[in-house]
């Protein structure tokens, strides 16, 4: 292919995915007639029920986040170090939540833990958001394993683990002291993924009805010229942000030449 | 009783018997190798020791205590792995630390030992380097010196020096018998490498599909070995068939010599055991003599390695090269000398 043509198609790739961003950032300047203004923005952050969508994302995207952390990297070790065997199936099991719809588990979800059910978790608001963080942990779980699992790769997990055992380490101290320290990196990136998945998740926090910034952004869109277009575009930048965090710790760490 | 205990050890793998009977008691302050070919089951043992596999039967006693039963991390055993497993996220100092910590010492105390031990392995500056800033055999030092802070009753080391190059590999030994000297801590060390069980241990354990085959100081492994494999496998051997003459003063005949040992063989056909060094050029009164031909000559500078022909056998004889004498030529029949008395015969 020549020179030209490449550019030429790099050049329709970029029109095409930059395009559009470019109207909506736009469109969403363009509240005040005839001049670009914030106004957009100002309205959308002056709305209470923003603020409150939004943090409340925030802390479960947090929550999420931890709970991830302490059901992978402790199952991703342990397969790693005693079934390496069944790791094939481990991985084929995380990566299930993306081939179901999440909006099948959520139905699956609301008929197991109903109100008549024996675990009743949506019969308390504590318990609804339990589970809405269960789901989401669930649906970043092909991500968070697949980073934890590469991030396990690098180092020799088994002789570590010996070594450590024979210094006197128990579980608890491997994990937290050797293991984590050295998977951190998979570990955040696998957490800046689910950061920007939770933010944007829409159908599990609409279905268990709970006030997340998703089925907000729903709503806005439904009802206002502007203002999602706002929405739209600062979801965006959560987004990028996410995976420019991402980059950058790759980027920066000590031993990231790890021995073996 | 002995300070360590191994007795009627048998590990299987599924329907492989791995180690079989292993029998072995350690004294304090021993250095012990356990010492045969890829797969014969050293790793397996220490791992035994160390607890990190757990025998099909037998027991492992450490000062009079049973530890079987005992997790790896509750036996006060220190470990140094061929692939040295430092942890990387954790500086010199604090790798050296880590078993210290582990147990909830005071981090002044941690501190000084970890300095102690640093200056013990010659390594006093580099305690703020990360391992992937360290050398190989600077790498195996840090290890051995974690693996020696929190004083462990004993020290297992598994082929510490197979990764390293040459040269190292032989100062560290050196170093690693001098700190182990020091410290009298009991050790047993693993290893395929005869040079380095040799010239390390108190005593060798040669093993060989199992099986401990025979235990004792590298002197007597060397000059007395009790199976052919032992012989075979440690130092360089010549094996030749012999016909026995007279079972009684040991006459034999092997090719077309004849040679008395001198000590009475069981009748029949026999193995001897030549080492290459055991010969000499010449004939010297009150040796046994035998005469073959030279087939090939390897000058290796200090030695030059003959092979002869015996009429049939073949035979690598070392001569120390000197100066004064002008070497054989291939072709050339030659008169070999031998103390009969050295000569090996091997059982089954
Ligand atoms: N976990 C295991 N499962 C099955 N077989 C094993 C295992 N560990 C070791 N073996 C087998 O046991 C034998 C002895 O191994 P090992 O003790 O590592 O030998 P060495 O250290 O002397 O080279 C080998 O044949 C090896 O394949
Ligand atoms: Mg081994």
């Amino acid at each position: 292919m020549t020179r030209a043509a490449s550019w030429a198609i790099l050049l329709l790739g970029i029109t095409y995915f930059v395009l559009p961003l470019l109207g909506m950032v736009e469109f969403s300047l363009s509240m005040r007639r005839g001049e670009y203004s914030f106004d957009a923005y100002a309205a959308v952050l002056a709305d209470p029920q923003f603020r409150q969508t939004f943090s409340y994302s925030v802390v479960m995207a947090l929550l999420t986040i931890v709970f991830g952390i302490l059901l992978v990297v402790p199952t991703a070790f342990w397969v790693r170090l005693k079934l390496p065997r069944l790791r094939p199936v481990v991985e084929f099991v995380t990566l299930l939540p993306l081939v179901i719809p999440a909006i099948v588990t959520v139905f699956g979800y609301i008929r197991l833990y109903n109100t008549s059910s024996w675990l009743p978790l949506t019969g308390t608001i504590f318990g609804t958001n339990l589970l809405l963080m269960f789901g989401y942990a669930m649906l970043s779980l092909p991500y968070m394993y697949r980073a934890v699992d590469t991030g396990l790769r690098t180092i020799d997990v088994a002789t570590l683990t010996e070594a450590a055992q024979s210094l006197g380490a128990g579980w608890v101290t491997i994990i937290v002291k050797l293991i984590l320290p050295n998977v951190l990196v998979a570990v955040l990136s696998g957490s800046f993924v689910t950061f920007a998945i939770v933010m944007g998740e829409f159908t599990m926090a609409a279905l268990l009805n709970r006030p997340a910034f998703g089925p907000y952004l729903q709503l806005m869109g439904a009802n206002k010229a502007y203002e999602p277009f706002a929405l739209a575009t600062i979801a965006f930048i959560i987004t990028w942000a996410c995976m420019g965090l991402i980059q950058l710790v790759t980027r920066f760490t000590k031993h990231d030449k790890a021995g073996r | 009783m002995s300070f360590l205990t191994i007795s009627h050890l048998e590990k299987s793998f599924g329907v492989t018997r791995v180690v079989k009977d292993f029998n072995l008691d350690v004294e304090k302050g021993e250095f012990i190798s356990l010492l045969g070919p890829s797969g014969c089951g050293k790793t397996t043992v220490l791992r035994m020791v160390a607890g990190f596999e757990s025998p099909s039967a037998g027991n492992i006693t450490i000062e009079g205590r049973e530890v079987s039963s005992l997790k790896p991390n509750q036996r006060n055993i220190g470990m140094v792995f061929q692939a040295y497993a430092l942890f990387p996220n954790l500086t010199v100092a604090q790798n050296v630390g880590f078993g210290l910590r582990v147990k909830g010492v005071p981090a002044r105390e941690i501190a000084a030992r970890v300095e102690e031990m640093l200056a013990l392995i010659g390594l006093p500056e580099l305690g703020d380097r990360y391992p992937f800033q360290l050398s190989g055999g600077q790498q195996q030092r840090v290890a051995l010196a974690r693996a020696l802070a929190p004083k462990p009753q004993v020290l297992l080391l598994d082929e510490p020096l197979s990764a390293l190059d040459a040269k190292v590999r032989v100062s560290l030994r050196n170093e690693i018998r001098a700190i182990q000297r020091e410290l009298g801590i009991t050790t047993i060390f693993v290893t395929h490498d005869q040079e380095e069980a040799l010239s390390m241990s108190d005593r060798i354990v040669v093993m060989h599909q199992g099986v401990a085959e025979q235990v004792g100081s590298p002197f007597e492994i060397y000059n007395a070995p009790a199976t052919r494999f032992v012989a075979g496998f440690v130092g360089t051997l010549n094996t030749l068939d012999a016909q026995v003459l007279d079972p009684a003063t040991g006459r034999v005949k092997l090719g077309e010599n004849e040679l008395t040992l001198g000590r009475a063989v069981p009748p029949g056909e026999a193995t001897l055991g030549l080492r290459p060094e055991m010969l000499r050029l010449g004939a010297h009164p009150g040796e046994a003599a035998l005469t073959g031909t030279i087939t090939e000559l390897d000058f290796l500078g200090s030695v030059i390695r003959l092979r002869i022909d015996l009429g049939g056998q073949k035979l690598a004889v070392d001569l120390f090269n000197t100066t004064r004498q002008a070497p054989p030529k291939v072709g050339e029949t030659v008169s070999l000398a031998l103390n009969p008395a050295d000569a090996l015969v091997i059982g089954a």
